[in-house]
């Protein structure tokens, strides 16, 4: 002890000489962090800004600066405005993917809440055995496989004999002769095939925010809903006027963030419907991995469609650090 | 003080869990059911699968996809397992390393343009991997990673996400043992390995799963990078069965349920661990 607080001391009298060691050792390790992120995070991001305001295609011979000027022209803005009011088809197409994109989030985060919300409060009430067992299987289909899973739905999904028609047929109901390609086929606006993803991306990604809401439900007191229960409340007016009230931060932050992801959703429309039928479930994510890789487009063109789904996704990002950022307490 | 609280064994208490069950019975059936419908799919044969309508159940069970996919020497499933292994654990072991090192370091030091560095990596979190795929593309084919596994790795060398979790974990852990390491001798290096490290057993395994998961799973930036079959991991190899054996659909069934088992039979043994880090990970 003694000898402990005799070399403390002489740390501290040269703690000078000790920082400077420890500042070293701390740039050493992260500087080539950084530089690794710039390379990799940074460099990209400004690359993609850039290329989106020239005309870009990389068998085009260009300039020693990204490869951008030369044959791969400086168009300013032109590629934002043929975008938003162009007439090639590209532009037609990725228009149409933003009302989808804007579409499928609209009809997925209420299916999602629907399901999850209920599911958790009931899952919150059963025994602690039954409660992790549950749990566990709903949380299945969020850490399989993409791929897998579209090719189970592709089962669920076949027309005559997949899973779904034979239900339909059982239960007495004329299944539709094609549930993921007639395009004529529309309940409120909404394209059958639409309705379709929606519903398989819903079964994929729910045990995430289920789990979420469970965690959430089990750190409410339980002496708040035992006082709402000796006040004479039923378990609707509990679960209404407690639950929902104190679980609105939560609820706001998960719904932000199945916005965010619901916005990337990529495999299961590429391989599921392919964008189609008459591109009904084209999104803003198949668009650009079309243009820039499929068809091999105007790089320029696709790097201003992902800067448009940046800013949206960056404006709901900050939206969602706001929510983090309010203080609450129970 | 019970007055209004429903009695254990009273009839609405009953009713009410009873309820209860049974909604979470009918949700349990409508997640596990398509599971369920291409495992038995999977053992039918083929003139079984072509059957208008098919029955649910196969009547001759075969297990002769799964023979034809393991052994059939066209099929380069062996080699695409191995990539996909390859991959998933080198960036587990990288990933573990850069996150738990570059943690410690936000964590338990002082340095000037601390703040910006730890922006530059918020800012890697919030941009979305399709805003900037096409650039990295474009890097990789210049770095000469085309086509190679190595650009699956490389590029993923630093994970910010893990990097805030990580410094998350060590920040709480108490100072004394450092400065007694310190005392003794230690190199800040020898700190990081001899006493941060053997504490970090837990969130090292959270983030160590989460990353082979994702990485074994992930599609969209493998399907842009490789192109020839031996270089594929499994989920394009699923894909390519999907485009190549449209009039066997035997072989797709058994190649996806493939690709679900090694991650199943992680989760059976680690499902609580992992939903509970799922959970936490929402929220910091």
């Amino acid at each position: 002890m003694a000898i402990n607080t005799f070399f403390k001391k002489e740390i501290i009298s040269d703690s000078g000489k000790l920082m400077a060691k420890q500042r070293r050792f701390a740039y050493t390790g992260i500087v080539p962090i950084l530089l690794y992120m710039g390379l990799f995070t940074l460099f990209p991001i400004l690359w993609a800004v850039i290329m989106s305001f020239f005309s870009y295609t990389p068998i085009r011979e260009g300039s020693w600066f990204l490869g951008l000027g030369g044959q791969n022209p400086f168009v300013g803005i032109k590629n934002y405005i043929e975008l938003f009011s162009g007439t090639g088809k590209p532009a037609e197409v990725f228009r149409l993917a933003v009302k989808n994109t804007f579409l499928f989030t609209a009809l997925v985060l209420p299916m999602n809440l629907i399901i999850t919300l209920p599911l958790a409060v009931l899952l919150e009430s059963i025994g602690e055995r039954f409660k992790t067992l549950f749990r566990a299987i709903y949380f299945l289909p969020t850490i399989s496989s993409s791929v897998a899973l579209v090719i189970i739905w592709s089962y669920m999904y076949a027309p005559g004999w997949g899973l779904l028609s034979i239900m339909f047929k059982t239960i007495g109901l004329v299944p539709p002769k094609s549930w993921l390609q007639d395009p004529n086929t529309i309940y409120l606006g909404v394209p059958l095939a639409m309705l379709c993803v929606v519903v398989a991306h819903v079964w994929q990604d729910f045990g995430y925010n289920l789990v979420i809401f469970v965690a959430a439900l089990q750190s409410i007191p339980k002496t708040l809903r035992e006082a709402a229960r000796v006040d004479g409340a039923n378990l609707w007016q509990e679960f209404w006027l407690v639950v929902v009230p104190l679980l609105s931060r939560t609820v706001m932050l998960t719904s932000v963030l199945t916005v965010i992801s619901s916005l990337q959703v990529f495999v299961i429309f590429q391989l599921l419907t392919r964008g189609g039928p008459q591109n009904q479930t084209q999104t803003m994510v198949l668009s650009i991995y079309e243009n820039a890789f499929r068809f091999a487009n105007n790089l320029g063109l696709s790097s201003a469609m992902s800067m448009i789904l940046f800013i949206i996704i960056l404006i709901l990002t900050v939206t969602q650090f706001r929510i983090l950022r309010t203080e609450w307490e129970y | 003080m019970t007055i209004g609280i429903p009695k254990k064994n009273s009839v609405g208490f009953v009713l009410g869990k009873s309820g209860a069950y049974i909604i979470l019975i009918i949700g349990l059936v409508a997640t596990l059911l398509p599971f369920f419908y291409i495992i038995v799919s999977s053992l039918k044969n083929e003139a079984e699968l072509r059957q208008t309508p098919p029955d649910f159940f196969p009547k001759e069970p075969t297990l002769k996809h799964y023979i034809t996919i393991l052994t059939d020497e066209k099929i380069p499933l062996v080699q695409n397992l191995f990539n996909s292994i390859f991959v998933s654990l080198s960036r587990v072991v990288i990933t573990l390393f850069t996150s738990s090192f570059a943690g410690y370091i936000f964590a338990k030091y002082h340095f000037k343009g601390k703040d910006l560095a730890f922006g530059v990596i918020l800012i890697q979190i919030m941009i979305p991997f399709q805003v900037v795929m096409i650039p990295n593309y474009l890097l990789v084919v210049k770095l000469g990673l085309i086509d190679s596994l190595w650009a699956l790795i490389i590029p993923a060398f630093v994970d910010a996400y893990g990097i805030f979790m990580m410094k998350q974990f060590i920040e709480a852990m108490p100072g004394e043992l450092m400065d007694a390491a310190r005392i003794d001798g230690a190199s800040e290096f020898g700190i990081y390995m001899k006493i941060i490290l053997p504490q970090m057993g837990p969130p090292l395994a959270s983030l160590g799963i989460f990353t082979f998961m994702s990485t074994w799973n992930d599609y969209l930036w493998p399907l842009i990078v490789l192109t020839s079959p031996e270089k594929r991991t499994i989920p394009l190899l699923v894909v390519w069965f999907q485009t190549q054996h449209v009039s066997n659909q035997g072989l797709v069934l058994a190649a996806s349920i493939l690709t679900l088992l090694p991650i199943f039979f992680v989760y059976i043994f680690l499902q609580r661990w992992i939903v509970d880090q799922a959970t936490s990970s929402a929220f910091k």
